[in-house]
C-alpha cells in the first residue's frame, strides 16, 4: 500500500525554482532515503510534505497521502495530518525542544492536541514511550538543556512516534550527533519501525547512514531526482555518474582514499 | 590583576544597588503601612482656620494652603501617582505584547503595516505625543493615561516582535507545528514566556519615566484634576507660596525623584538579573 505518492512535484521561490517536477512513492513500512548534497532540496521536499514551507515559497504538483492532495489541504485539516499521520524529526535536536518546557510538557502538548486521554493515561503512555526509545521514566521532569544530544533526539523519536504516524520524516536526524549516537538512533529507527510498521523518509547527504537500513534510495541534484531504485542496486550498480562520485566521496574503511576515483 | 579588580568593583557596585533598593523598598512597606494603620485625615479636608501650619504632631509635615494634611496627601498621592503608572504600563504591555508577537509571527504584509504604524508613532517625542493626546482628549486622568498607553504601547510591541522574529526560525516553533499547534496556542505557551523576561526589564524601566510625565502633566494641569492628591498637581497648587513655605514644594518633588529613583533601581536591578545578553557581553 502506498503511503504518500508525489507527483510531479515543483517548489520555487521567488527568483528561482529549488525542486523540479520530482515524483516518488513511499509504501507502507519502507525505508525510503533520499539522498544529495546539500542545496539540492532534500529538506524542501520534506517540508512541502507538511505545508510547512516558509511564506515566500511554493510548491505546485500534488503530494497524495490517505486519499488527500496535501498541497491543497486547507490549514485546519492540515493540522490533523501533521503530528498524526505525518511526523518529522530533525537534525538540530537541540533546537526541537522549546527551552522552557520540560520532556513531559512537550509529550502533554502533542497528547491534548490530538487525543483525549485522562491525565494517568497520558503520563502512562508517555512512560512507556520513553522506555521504548530507551530512556528513564525520569527523563520526563527533566529539561531540554538537562539531556545529552543522543537522549534528546531519541526523546523527539519517541514524540514523533507517540500517535503512530504512517510516515515518519527524517530529516537528517543523525548528522549533529556523534558516530556512537548515530548508529544508537539508527538502530532505534529500525526497531521502531518493525514494531509500529511506519514508513520512514529518510533525508540524509551520507550514505553511510541508509547503506544497512534504507530499502529504497533516491538520489538528489540540483532540485531533481536523478535515479530511483532499491537501495542496493543504487549502491552496487550506479546508473548516474553523480550517484559514483556520492558513493565514492562516503569515507568509509574499505576505501581509504576517494578523491582519486572521485574524478571519474 | 585588573580583571580582579573590575570584577570586584561591579560586584561592590551590584552590592550598593541592591542595598540601596532594599532600603528604599523597605521605606515604602513603612510609609504603605503607615497610610493603611495610622493615617486618619481626610486629604481633601479643607480647614482654613489651619493653613499653611509648621510640622506638629498633628501635621507630621503641615498643611497646604487650604490646610489640608499635607503627609496624607502625599501619601495618597503616591496611589495616585505610582498606582496609574502602574496601571498606565500594564495596559501599555497588554497591547503592545500580543500585537507584536503577532506581527513577528506573521511575517509579511501585516507585519510591514503594524510597524510602519509604530514607526509613526515612534517619530514624536513621548510628552509632545502625550501633551497633544490629552490636550485634545480633555483634561483629566483617564485621558492621559489612554495619552501615556498610545505612546509607550509601541515600544512593547516593538520588543515582542523583534523577540519572536529572532525565535520564530529555530525548529521548536516548527515542531509545534508539526504537533498540530494552533497559531493562537503557539504564541502563548512557546513565544510568550521569550518575551515576557525582556518585556519585565523594559517596563520596570519605563515606571519611573511614566510616573515623571504623569506627574509632570500633572503639573501643566492636564493630568490629575484639584482636589486630587497627585503629586505634579501638589507641586503646582503649591507654587504661590513657594517664597513663604518652600517645603509644600519641596516634599511631592522629593517624593517623585525618589519614586523615579526606586523604580530605576528596580529597572537595572531586573536588567542584571534576567538579561542574557548582557552576560554574554561583558
Amino acid at each position: 500500500m502506498t503511503v504518500l505518492s508525489v507527483k510531479q512535484l515543483s517548489i520555487a521561490g521567488p527568483q528561482n525554482g529549488v525542486v523540479h517536477q520530482i515524483s516518488f512513492d513511499i509504501q507502507q513500512g519502507e525505508w525510503f532515503a533520499l539522498v544529495g548534497q546539500s542545496g539540492s532540496g532534500k529538506s524542501m521536499t520534506a517540508s512541502a510534505i507538511g505545508q510547512l514551507l516558509p511564506p515566500n515559497m511554493k510548491a505546485t504538483g500534488e503530494i497524495w497521502c490517505g486519499g488527500r492532495n496535501l498541497l491543497s489541504l486547507p490549514p485546519g485539516e492540515m493540522r490533523e495530518i501533521r503530528g498524526k499521520r505525518v511526523s518529522y524529526i530533525f537534525q538540530d535536536y537541540q533546537g526541537s525542544f522549546t527551552p522552557f518546557h520540560t520532556i513531559g510538557q512537550h509529550f502533554e502538548e502533542v497528547q491534548r492536541t490530538h487525543l483525549t486521554l485522562s491525565k494517568a493515561e497520558r503520563r502512562q503512555q508517555a512512560n512507556s514511550a520513553l522506555i521504548s526509545v530507551g530512556l528513564q521514566e525520569e527523563m520526563y521532569d527533566r529539561y531540554p538543556a538537562q539531556l545529552s544530544g543522543g537522549q534528546l533526539q531519541r526523546a523527539s523519536i519517541a514524540i514523533a512516534l507517540l500517535l503512530r504516524p504512517d510516515l515518519l520524516i527524517a530529516d537528517e536526524p543523525t548528522t549533529a550527533l556523534d558516530s556512537m549516537s548515530s548508529f544508537r538512533v539508527l538502530e532505534l529507527l529500525a526497531k521502531l519501525q518493525q514494531d509500529t510498521g511506519c514508513a520512514i523518509l529518510f533525508i540524509t547527504h551520507d550514505l553511510r547512514h541508509v547503506r544497512k537500513y534504507a530499502d529504497r534510495i533516491a538520489v538528489m541534484k540540483d532540485g531533481h531526482i536523478i535515479e530511483t531504485d532499491a537501495a542496493q542496486q543504487v549502491l552496487h550498480q550506479p546508473q548516474q555518474s553523480f550517484t559514483r562520485l556520492l558513493i565514492h566521496s562516503s569515507f568509509s574503511f574499505g576505501n581509504l582514499n576517494p578523491l582519486p576515483s572521485a574524478g571519474e | 590583576m585588573e580583571i580582579m579588580h573590575a570584577v570586584n568593583a561591579a560586584l561592590h557596585r551590584t552590592r550598593l544597588k541592591a542595598a540601596a533598593l532594599l532600603f528604599m523598598l523597605s521605606l515604602a512597606l513603612v510609609a504603605v503601612l503607615y497610610t493603611l494603620l495610622v493615617l486618619n485625615h481626610d486629604p481633601n479636608l479643607v480647614s482654613l482656620t489651619e493653613r499653611l501650619l509648621p510640622m506638629s504632631l498633628g501635621h507630621p509635615l503641615g498643611t497646604d494652603h487650604l490646610g489640608r494634611d499635607v503627609l496624607t496627601r502625599l501619601l495618597l498621592g503616591a496611589q495616585q501617582t505610582v498606582g496609574y503608572g502602574l496601571l498606565a504600563l500594564l495596559i501599555a504591555v497588554v497591547v503592545g505584547v500580543p500585537i507584536g508577537i503577532w506581527a513577528g509571527i506573521k511575517g509579511g504584509l501585516i507585519d510591514r503595516i503594524m510597524m510602519r504604524i509604530a514607526d509613526s508613532f515612534l517619530s514624536f517625542p513621548d510628552t509632545i505625543v502625550a501633551i497633544v493626546l490629552s490636550g485634545l482628549l480633555g483634561a483629566g486622568i483617564e485621558n492621559l493615561l489612554l495619552a501615556i498607553v498610545v505612546v509607550k504601547w509601541v515600544s512593547y510591541a516593538r520588543l515582542a516582535r523583534s523577540t519572536v522574529i529572532s525565535e520564530r526560525e529555530k525548529d521548536y516553533i516548527l515542531m509545534a507545528r508539526i504537533n498540530g499547534l494552533r497559531t493562537g496556542r503557539i504564541m502563548r505557551k512557546h513565544l510568550l514566556p521569550h518575551v515576557i523576561g525582556h518585556v519585565v526589564v523594559l517596563a520596570s524601566l519605563d515606571l519611573g519615566k511614566i510616573i515623571l510625565l504623569i506627574s509632570s502633566l500633572s503639573y501643566i494641569g492636564l493630568g490629575a484634576q484639584p482636589p486630587a492628591p497627585e503629586w505634579g498637581a501638589m507641586l503646582n497648587d503649591a507654587r504661590p507660596y513657594f517664597q513663604s513655605n518652600p517645603t509644600l514644594m519641596i516634599y511631592p518633588g522629593l517624593m517623585i525623584v525618589l519614586v523615579v529613583l526606586v523604580s530605576n533601581l528596580l529597572g537595572d536591578y531586573c536588567r542584571d538579573k534576567f538579561d542574557v545578553t548582557k552576560e554574554v557581553q561583558s
